[in-house]
């Protein structure tokens, strides 16, 4: 039967496989024997080193026992000590600090060193003499004024063509204008406002002592004694209003408002009044009218001069922001040791644009120090609402009749021991 | 009758009062209020342009003038200098108007203007202070006049009004330091008497080094020295007077006894210090007038290290009566101490700060040394620093800043002068010449 083209193909691939097995396998067998016969004379192995022989001799027991006698006893055996290492500082082995505790006498038989000061013999120190008739008393140096900004002169000129009064009326545009969305373009570029550069502000607010530092790496040092923890900062009245105590204390009733003409003329018709009529007649009709007017002159300091806090209340987050701006500003590096100890009350009125205004700034109570340290408290504190406030502080305009007149009270006894 | 009518008429006038408007019809609202207590501590940032010089021979004086002043302020801590090189304004007169703007606008919120005058022997230096943000002037303008020898003191003297007016603090730049001065090796070290200007200016040296000396003090007016000396082969006190350098003994030297730790009273007339006899340590009082002598404790155990309070009513001193030693407080006069130091550790070289608030100590804990504050009942403690070796505490006049010893561990260790405040802030090396230890601030200068 003769063979289909498939079978003719796969009959030939064997054949083909045949061959090729019989080639590889006959070039195999005739490399092992080219191996065999040259592989002495190209793979020839180098000498081995002589493997060196040492003379063995054999000891008696004898022998032995006489030589474990004859060795050194163990004390003997001299100890070869490790070399000295640095050893580091043992503080329970310095000298416990007494500087005057009594020394012993050391006597000094060698000639003094070569790198003493130039300066051997001893000099008479000057007298401290006043150091010149220095002018302790200060001299009436007058202040200089100022430096004005120039102001740009006033124009005199008037223009030739006449101009139009611009009018209160809003102009109509013959197109109307595409409604404003609070939500910014997707495509918009936000320009961030260009902020000028100024030295930093705060610095830090809490110092850390060498004690405390090497306290805090070393745990073998001695434990200071710990500091209090700190309040809880305190609430403020969110509306000052409803404060049935005022810290604030009142003004004295000579400064009466002079939106109250009222006041004074009717106290003092009453005053004249009853000026005629017996003592006992006139004190009750005197203390009547001074507890009125009395009335009138607290309700008139509370409420700020009668115009102030009229608005709604700040909430505690405005307060919160007005609290943080003028801490960053508050800075009690550079104050004495007893002004940290003293708490002064600023009063002071702010412009619409957020800004104080530094004329008003008043120091309306203090507690804790005397007159100087009060002084100084005060003027840091006047420094701080002057510096932050010079941005504008941060308070909602809509409420501007309740901050237009504010109060701080700055308490930096907890900065003393930090 | 009229008293029968008296609370009629007075009720009717209240009420008259009342209604012809004297009251304000509608009660306002107390203004908003907010306390403080997070402030920030930093150096106030100030400017000290370079002072005027108004004559041909005051421009050398003037800038060497007003570095000193900035160094002096910028070394406490308190305050940062701002470098000439960012200053907008240029003070080219001292009468010159202030252009607050432009020193607001560096954020300088202290102005330090001056000028010089230098004629013959004489110098006239001239400054005014400002507060930059209030655009105010801060006190009068003041000026000092002087030699050209003097210059410095001068200029401490300037820095001393500023540190003042804006701290509130009293000064302490125009003031000295007596030490001991020492040199040569370790096993074999010379110490000398030396005194120099706060700063580490102007040394000179009291004493040739021919014996040990321990411990100077200054007398309340400056113008003596306390100190230790080894002259005899045994510790006794010695008075020397500042401007002859002439030195007498203190008291009686006995043999067998040692006398050390000499610190003046207040007055300046009496002298408390340790004696040691058998053994045994006690703390005496010396009237360096008539030359009487008082015992003050008697005990068995080492008192030592007396200080008197400001007001010259107590003393504070250390004992290990109770088997450490310990800080203890008794009357001037002596009698029963109490005892104030209440931590873990030793105590000692106890000094009553010159405002009387505080004491400063020596404390030994856990193979640490500290320099540390505590109130005067023992209250408060605080530890300003930690090292090897710290020890022997001394006030600035103003008591702010507190010198002690610092000595570095092993055999090239060395005795170094260090400064810190009194909440350890800016601890800094005193530069000296060499080795030096045992500080002690003198007063005031006049």
């Amino acid at each position: 039967m003769p063979l289909g083209p498939e079978q003719t193909v796969k009959t030939g691939n064997r054949r083909k496989l045949e061959r090729t097995g019989t080639i590889v396998s006959g070039a195999l067998h005739a490399a092992l024997l080219l191996w065999v016969i040259l592989g002495d004379w190209l793979f020839m192995s180098k000498d081995l080193p002589e493997v060196e022989i040492a003379q063995v001799s054999i000891m008696s027991e004898s022998d032995f026992q006489s030589m474990v006698a004859a060795a050194p006893k163990a004390a003997d055996t001299p100890v070869e000590t490790p070399p000295e290492q640095p050893q580091p500082a043992q503080p329970e082995a310095t000298p416990p600090p007494q500087p005057e505790t009594p020394p012993q006498p050391v006597a000094i038989e060698e000639p003094l060193p070569q790198d003493l000061p130039v300066e051997a013999v001893p000099q008479p120190l000057e007298t401290p003499d006043p150091v010149a008739p220095i002018a302790e008393t200060e001299q009436p140096i007058p202040a200089p004024l100022s430096s004005e900004r120039p102001k740009p002169r006033p124009v005199d000129r008037v223009a030739s063509v006449p101009v139009d009064t611009p009018s209160d009326a809003p102009e109509v545009a013959d197109t109307p204008t595409p409604e404003v969305s609070d939500q910014p373009a997707p495509d918009a570029q936000i320009v961030e406002e260009q902020q000028p550069e100024a030295a930093p502000e705060e610095a830090t607010t809490q110092i850390v002592t060498e004690a405390v530092e090497t306290e805090d790496n070393a745990p073998q040092l001695a434990p200071t004694t710990s500091l209090k923890p700190r309040s809880r900062p305190a609430q403020v009245a969110e509306a000052p209003v409803e404060d049935p105590a005022p810290e604030t204390p009142p003004e004295t009733p000579t400064e009466t408002p002079p939106e109250t003409p009222p006041e004074d003329a009717v106290a003092d018709a009453v005053a004249a009044a009853v000026a005629e009529a017996q003592d006992p007649v006139a004190d009750a009709v005197a203390d009547a009218v001074a507890q009125a007017a009395a009335d009138s002159a607290v309700t008139s300091d509370t409420g700020g001069q009668g115009t102030a806090a009229a608005g709604p209340p700040l909430t505690g987050g405005e307060l919160d922001g007005m609290r943080v701006a003028v801490n960053a500003c508050w800075n009690v590096g550079s104050m004495s040791m007893e002004a940290l100890r003293t708490t002064v009350v600023v009063r002071f009125s702010i412009n619409p644009d957020g800004k104080p205004d530094a004329a008003s700034i008043e120091l309306i109570d203090s507690t804790g120090g005397s007159g100087s340290s009060v002084t100084q408290a005060f003027e840091t504190a006047r420094r701080a609402i002057v510096r932050c406030g010079a941005r504008g502080f941060p308070l909602p305009p809509e409420k501007y009749e309740t901050w237009k007149v504010f109060e701080i009270e700055f308490d930096p006894d907890e900065m003393r021991l930090r | 009758m009229f008293k029968a009518l008296s609370p009629v008429i007075a009720l009717a006038t209240a009420a008259f009062v009342a209604l012809t408007g004297l009251s304000t019809p509608v009660a306002a609202q107390e203004p908003p209020r907010i306390r403080l207590t997070d402030g920030v501590i930093e150096p106030l940032p100030f400017a000290a342009p370079l002072f005027v010089a108004e004559n041909g021979g005051a421009g050398e004086y003037a800038a060497q003038l007003t570095g000193v002043v900035a160094a002096d302020l910028s070394g406490t801590g308190l305050f940062r200098e701002i470098p000439q090189s960012a200053h907008i304004s240029q003070i080219t007169g001292f009468d010159a108007p202030v252009a607050f703007a432009d020193w607001q606008a560096i954020n300088a919120q202290v102005l330090i203007t001056g000028a010089v005058q230098a004629s013959g022997d004489q110098i006239v230096v001239k400054f005014r202070l400002f507060d930059v943000f209030n655009g105010q002037q801060m006190g009068e303008g003041l000026q000092f006049v002087g030699t050209p020898a003097t210059w410095r003191r001068m200029a401490h003297k300037v820095a001393d009004a500023v540190y003042s007016r804006v701290t509130g603090e009293g000064p302490y730049f125009d003031s000295r330091v007596v030490y001991v001065s020492e040199s040569g090796p370790k096993s074999q070290r010379v110490k000398r008497l030396a005194v120099m200007d706060y700063d580490g200016q102007n040394v000179a040296y009291l004493s040739d080094g021919a014996s040990i000396v321990l411990a100077p003090r200054f007398s309340p007016a400056g113008n003596q020295i306390l100190f230790t000396s080894y002259a005899t082969g045994f510790p006794a006190i010695y008075l020397m007077d500042v401007g002859s350098l002439s030195v007498q003994p203190l008291g009686q030297l006995d043999n067998g006894t040692m006398t050390f730790a000499p610190r003046f009273a207040p007055d300046g007339r009496t002298v408390v210090y340790s004696l040691e006899r058998g053994g045994n340590t006690d703390i005496y009082a010396l009237d360096i007038g008539s030359g009487q002598v008082r015992q003050l404790t008697n005990a068995p155990s080492i008192e030592t290290a007396p200080s008197f309070s400001p007001d010259g009513s107590q003393i504070v001193f250390e004992s290990d009566r109770t088997g450490g030693q310990q800080i203890y407080v008794m009357s001037a006069g002596g009698g029963e101490p109490q005892r104030i130091s209440g931590g873990e550790g030793r105590y000692g070289t106890p000094v009553w700060s010159p405002q009387g608030d505080y004491i400063a100590f020596t404390k030994q804990n856990k193979g640490r040394f500290h320099i540390g504050v505590m109130r005067t009942d023992g209250s408060e403690e605080r530890l300003l620093t930690s090292s090897f070796l710290d020890e022997g505490p001394t006030w600035s006049p103003n008591g702010r800043v507190i010198m002690f010893t610092r000595e570095t561990a092993g055999e090239g260790g060395q005795a170094q002068l260090f400064s810190v405040d009194v909440f350890g802030r800016n601890l800094r090396q005193v530069p000296t010449n060499g080795p030096a230890s045992d500080p002690a601030w003198s007063p005031l200068l006049p």
